[in-house]
């Protein structure tokens, strides 16, 4: 189940879960059109980020010093940094536009 | 290289279904996940929420894989996703950080509002095998065929979470949040003190989803 790579992270992860989700309901549906200008819509984004480090930071922080912790010891930090460098798949072609039409 | 692409639609609206997305690990159809974690996570300036997660899955090799080159079933893959409110787009990318000259495997989904206020999922997959010896055609060929059914049983997944969703919305909390406020009614007062016991609908949520009934 998805628990955290340690178990010992799972409660933190747990709290960080929940505490985002809460959040993210809120994220997905703006309090602003998608007419309105894009500095507006900056502004709102801005806030809503800082909404989300007020609430979940000091979670995030101690859940992610767990994760990290946990992947050195495990030595996947190191996997992750090849990932990032060798990545011939890495350049999908790009996907349909939103606007257009399938039927 | 072999290439696979698929498209579906949900009746619900976009923001419902992408939520359902991040939510769908724990489900019933996705027993092979071992462990799921944030490595990062950023509202970028323009707005929009980058996450990249580590997941370990548990996976099953088919038989005439070679001996020795992989030498357990659970493998680390990595899941790059963004997610744009105002355009209403979602995209995520996952591929596999192990193995990786025996099989590449990526896998987009892209999720998207359509006009009418559907939801449109598209999913494409592409597989890479640089393991020469004859095996390269045989090896892509099944990495495709698994993600042909993978996307079922995924898709069944998060259709099984929205459905959970559309229930826990029609009453009067959000997920996580506090309870509302609002009782107007004896049986919605009867639902907020089950949820006190379980914290959360996201609890309770959770708690559905990991203890199936069938």
């Amino acid at each position: 189940m998805a628990e955290s790579l340690l178990s010992e992270c799972t409660p933190l992860k747990k709290e960080y879960d929940s505490c985002f989700n809460a959040w993210f309901e809120g994220y997905l549906e703006p309090a602003v059109s998608a007419s309105s200008s894009p500095q507006k819509y900056s502004e709102y984004s801005q806030r809503k980020a800082e909404e989300f480090q007020q609430k979940c930071g000091k979670i995030w922080e101690g859940y992610r010093a767990c994760v990290q912790k946990a992947l050195k010891e495990k030595g996947l930090d190191t996997m992750l940094q090849q990932s990032r460098e060798e990545n011939p798949l890495s350049r999908p072609p790009p996907l349909p536009p939103s606007g257009s039409s399938s039927s | 290289m072999k290439y696979h692409s698929q498209s579906f639609f949900y009746d619900d609206p976009w923001s419902i279904v992408s939520l359902a997305y991040f939510l769908r690990y724990p489900n019933p159809y996705a027993s092979h996940i071992i462990s799921c974690d944030v490595i990062s996570r950023n509202v970028t300036p323009s707005g929009t929420l980058q996450t990249t997660r580590l997941i370990l899955k548990r996976g099953s090799l088919p038989r005439w894989a070679p001996k020795g080159i992989i030498s357990r079933a659970e493998s680390w893959v990595l899941e790059e996703s963004e997610v744009d409110p105002l355009g209403k787009t979602l995209r995520c990318t996952t591929k596999n950080l192990e193995y990786t000259k025996v099989m590449k495997m990526e896998e987009s989904v892209f999720i998207r509002q359509t006009e009418d206020g559907q939801t449109a999922q598209t999913t494409e997959a592409r597989v890479l095998s640089g393991f020469g010896w004859g095996l390269t055609k045989r090896i892509e060929s099944h990495g495709l065929n698994k993600f042909k059914a993978h996307v079922q049983r995924s898709r069944e997944g998060v259709s099984l979470i929205l459905s959970l969703l559309r229930e826990s919305r029609l009453q009067p909390m959000t997920l996580g949040g506090e309870p509302s406020q609002l009782n107007l009614d004896p049986n919605i007062q009867e639902s907020k003190s089950v949820s006190k016991a379980q914290n959360s609908t996201w609890a309770r949520l959770k708690g559905w989803v990991s203890t199936p009934k069938d």
